[in-house]
């Protein structure tokens, strides 16, 4: 700090140099800025370029919407890095260079706050005025009236049926991912060849929810039974003598069915962050419990579990958000037409297919409420965890 | 440092400059209008000079270009000798990819040389309703769009996001339109408003069927509700089953195919009257003519045998693969043998095309591989049709838009599709012969002239959580119960529509 400072005087000197510089900055920024918002700002700039330079032909087919437009795009990319990177410098510069002219006391307390300001105004803009401005969408009719009808409509029998599968989705989904990433790391870890195992389970995480729901689907194909199954399923199941099922669009086959996908995918991830969890349970602990005469079931049970108790709760709140919050694999199995409609495919029907701005809203606050439990359980967790 | 800095940016800057200016001297051949393939525009020639190869539209000498004056100011004006909109650009985004988009990209091809508009077309697919949504609210719309569902159309108008366009073309121009459009998958206007120009229009009352099959079996075409369930029981009896359905199947939350049936038999068994009651929401679902629609549907496409796998199967469909079991093989024993579908269908479905591209070894006609007929009349009074229309809708009102616009509603801004990849028009200036060398087209414009009303799809004008939510899902759920809950469906559906 205190060469910092030194350097700063030197190069400065007086407030009136500094003065100067954030105007010129400024002056800069607010000619960047002009040229930035209109549409065509970098084909006129370079096109009154091109006329100082004396090349009429080349401004002429400019402004034409034609000729170097290349450049003219390029020439917007520079200003707008410089306009973007060179402005918050010049911000940060300033403000900072203005308040170390403070006090000692009151500057202390001022210039986090300075370099904290970006942050949580861009925050601001991005996050909490969309987040207000949605709950506030929840309470209007379409021409901004205040209403109490898109949350009422929530107590409609098919919005119930909605919440209904958002609940299943989260007990079965979490509780499916993490006892089964919870077992695979239990076991993997007394394996031989336990990456290659784990790689095996790890594997379907790196693929999109999308691309596996579409694999999926391949599996749960159903065909007349009178014609060849060529989904894998069915083919197995036929095989035994049974009729096919259609498993992705039958109601209720077709709830675990979704969830099955999740769970396929959502398990690597639960099972890598166990085995690291489990492998840093000290080995004089199990040791200890294996000479006390512990069995393997009380040794997982009531020594390893107890132990990595802070991972458990971090990686079932984290898939949990995830079920709430599941859109992709029931948009693709079939749009949530069979009664396996979630609230947040809902939310997006509203919003674009059935232009219900305000019950989309409605939605988007419900899926935020319910949230918000888990991640405060989460961020406890992780406050616990930091304190430890 | 600072000082520095700034030198070291500022000499960047105008070292880019520099490169840039110096480019300028060698002219750039990325100009986005599409001058070089076309032929002069000098000569307006008589848009009824139609070239007798109907498949290469771009190397015939006549144009499809409107004779000024075609009726519409702006029009005229950019088809002008001197060009006034030279050099600007319009945008439109739609939902054509494929053999559409290829159709609309003809379609536009001469309008672009002969006024020097450059038309940027975004086809975006099947996310196209999102992704218009997402532009007109964020309040950068693209200049036009075009849009399947007229309820949405009416909802931008409602918000008014959109340009009123009996405004834009004037006294003159909206009268013209009016009487251009007149039938009911006309203009999407209410009052003195008009709120979108129809373009591309679909018929919707047709079964395709394999004709060559038909005649080695020796069955014939029905040509009424009785003659048809008298034919299916035929095929019934011969082993096979007579008919494919899908409503949507697996991945795409559509059942129009399936709520396309009971418009349909609603249309040929009720006064049009009823379908509009129906669509404004005077006529229940659950009212006795709605449930009769539906009963008279389930009690032909639930019937043992004549889907094959029942209405699971019909839920499980994919549209795309739902026809190939009447692509057997064994040409003369189809899996199935009818299916109603729209007349955009054709051999982008076929499955040797749609595996491996090309043209499809299958033939179109009466007695070809693939044939359509018109949907059997069920009563002697109501012979209605069902159809529907994509239409434009202008988003910023500029000269150039409007000349474009204007351009779209004449019957030679269709022609290069018409003509090419093939579709049909509701202006009613349209000449027949400008079908007539396109089997599916000239058989979807006898059923449309044939009909004593054209009803718009139904489910395209109701509210849209019910023509595209509880509608579909209601009849999902009805055919996975082979028909047996039909009240229960229809109440629920009721119990959905907005208050």
């Amino acid at each position: 700090m205190a060469v910092d400072r030194a350097q700063g005087s030197g190069s400065y000197g007086s407030s009136r140099t500094v003065l100067v510089a954030s105007l010129v900055g400024l002056i800069l920024a607010i000619i960047g800025i002009t040229v930035l918002i209109d549409k065509e700002g970098g084909q006129k700039l370079l096109a009154s370029v091109y006329d100082l330079l004396g090349n009429a032909a080349g401004a002429e087919a400019l402004r034409n919407g034609q000729g170097d437009q290349f450049f003219a795009k390029l020439l917007l990319v520079a200003i707008a890095l410089l306009v973007g990177v060179g402005g918050i410098w010049l911000l940060f510069t300033s403000l900072s260079l203005l308040v170390e002219r403070l006090r000692p006391s009151i500057r202390d307390r001022l210039l986090p706050l300075i370099f904290i300001a970006p942050a949580v105004l861009l925050l601001g803009i991005y996050l909490v005025y969309p987040a207000v401005r949605t709950v506030i969408g929840s309470f209007q009719d379409e021409a901004g009236a205040f209403t109490l009808d898109n949350w009422e409509s929530l107590t409609d029998p098919a919005f119930l049926e909605i919440l209904r599968n958002n609940i299943l989705w989260l007990l079965i989904g979490t509780s499916g991912s993490v006892g089964l990433g919870l077992l695979t790391a239990a076991l993997f870890d007394r394996i031989r060849r336990e990456s290659l195992a784990k790689i095996f389970v790890f594997l379907p995480l790196a693929i999109s929810l999308v691309g596996a729901t579409v694999i999926w689907k391949f599996v749960y194909a159903w065909q007349p039974p009178s014609q060849p199954q060529f989904g894998l399923l069915n083919a197995v199941w036929t095989a035994f003598g049974f009729e096919p099922i259609p498993w992705a669009t039958q109601f209720p086959i077709n709830l675990p069915s979704e969830m099955l996908i999740l769970i396929w995918l959502q398990t690597g991830f639960a099972m890598v962050v166990f085995s690291a969890a489990i492998k840093g349970v000290s080995s004089e602990i199990i040791e200890a419990a294996r000479l006390d005469g512990a069995s393997e079931r009380q040794l997982f049970l009531k020594v390893i579990v107890p132990q990595i108790r802070g991972t458990i709760v971090t990686v079932t709140t984290t898939i949990a958000i995830v079920t709430l919050k599941i859109f992709d694999i029931v948009m693709s199995i079939s749009g949530g037409r069979n009664h396996d409609d979630v609230v947040a495919v809902r939310m997006f029907a509203e919003m674009f297919q059935f232009f219900n701005d305000g019950r989309a809203a409605a939605l988007a606050t419900v899926l935020f409420i319910a949230v918000l439990p888990v991640m405060i359980l989460n961020l406890r967790n992780f406050r616990r965890q930091a304190a430890m | 440092m600072t000082k520095r800095l700034w030198t070291t940016s500022v000499l960047a800057v105008v070292v880019a400059l520099m490169l840039g200016a110096c480019q300028a001297a060698t002219p750039s051949a990325s100009s986005s209008a599409p001058e070089a393939s076309a032929p002069p525009a000098a000569s307006e020639a008589p848009a009824s000079e139609a070239p007798a190869a109907s498949a290469a539209p771009s190397e015939a000498p006549a144009l499809n270009l409107p004779a000024v004056p075609t009726g519409y100011t702006e029009l005229d004006k950019a088809l002008g000798a001197d060009k006034p909109y030279n050099g600007t650009k319009v945008s439109i985004q739609t939902q054509w990819t494929g053999g559409e988009g290829e159709g609309f990209a003809n379609a536009i091809k001469d309008f672009q040389a002969a006024t020097g508009i450059a038309v940027q077309v975004d086809s975006i697919g099947s996310s196209h309703e999102t992704v218009l949504k997402t532009r007109i609210e964020g309040g950068s719309p693209p200049d036009m769009a075009a849009l399947a569902q007229p309820t949405a159309v009416l909802a931008y108008a409602k918000d008014g996001k959109v340009q009123d366009i009996a405004q834009i073309v004037g006294p003159e121009g909206a009268a013209k339109l009016k009487a251009d459009f007149p039938s009911t998958i006309g203009l999407t206007s209410d009052g003195d408003h008009i709120w979108s120009i129809p373009t591309k229009a679909d018929v919707k009352s047709m079964i395709w069927y394999p004709p060559k099959a038909f005649a080695a079996k020796g069955y014939t075409v029905p040509k009424t509700w009785d003659e048809l369930v008298a034919l299916a029981d035929k095929i019934v009896a011969d082993g096979s089953h007579p008919f494919c359905v899908s409503a949507g199947g697996p991945g795409t939350a559509t059942g129009w195919e399936l709520t396309d049936w009971v418009e349909e038999v609603l249309l040929k068994t009720e006064d049009p009257q009823v379908t509009n009651d129906w669509i404004s929401g005077k006529i229940k679902f659950t009212d006795p003519k709605i449930k009769a629609a539906f009963d008279k549907v389930g009690s032909l496409l639930f019937k043992d045998g004549y889907v094959d796998g029942g209405g699971q199967a019909i839920v499980n469909a994919d549209l795309k693969t739902v026809m190939d079991p009447m692509f057997n093989e064994d040409t003369a024993n189809p899996g199935c043998w009818m299916q109603k579908i729209p007349v955009w269908y054709g051999p982008d479905f076929f499955p040797d095309r749609r595996t491996n591209g090309g043209d499809s070894k299958y033939t179109i006609g009466d007695d070809g591989d693939i044939g359509i007929m018109p949907f059997p009349t069920i009563s002697d009074e109501f012979k209605g049709a069902e159809g529907s229309a994509d239409s434009f809708l202008v988003l910023n009102d500029r000269p150039e838009v409007r000349a474009l616009a204007e351009f779209l509603a004449t019957p030679e801004g269709l022609e290069g599709w018409i003509k090419s990849v093939g579709v049909l028009s509701p202006n009613v200036n349209v000449p027949a012969e400008w079908y007539a060398d396109n089997y599916k087209l000239a058989v979807a414009n006898d059923i449309a002239s044939n009909a004593t009303a054209i009803g718009f799809d139904a489910s395209d004008l109701m509210p849209p959580a019910v023509g595209q939510g509880s509608f579909w899902t209601g009849i999902s759920d009805w055919a996975n119960a082979n028909g047996g809950n039909t009240d229960a469906v229809l109440q629920a559906i009721d119990d959905s529509w907005p208050k």
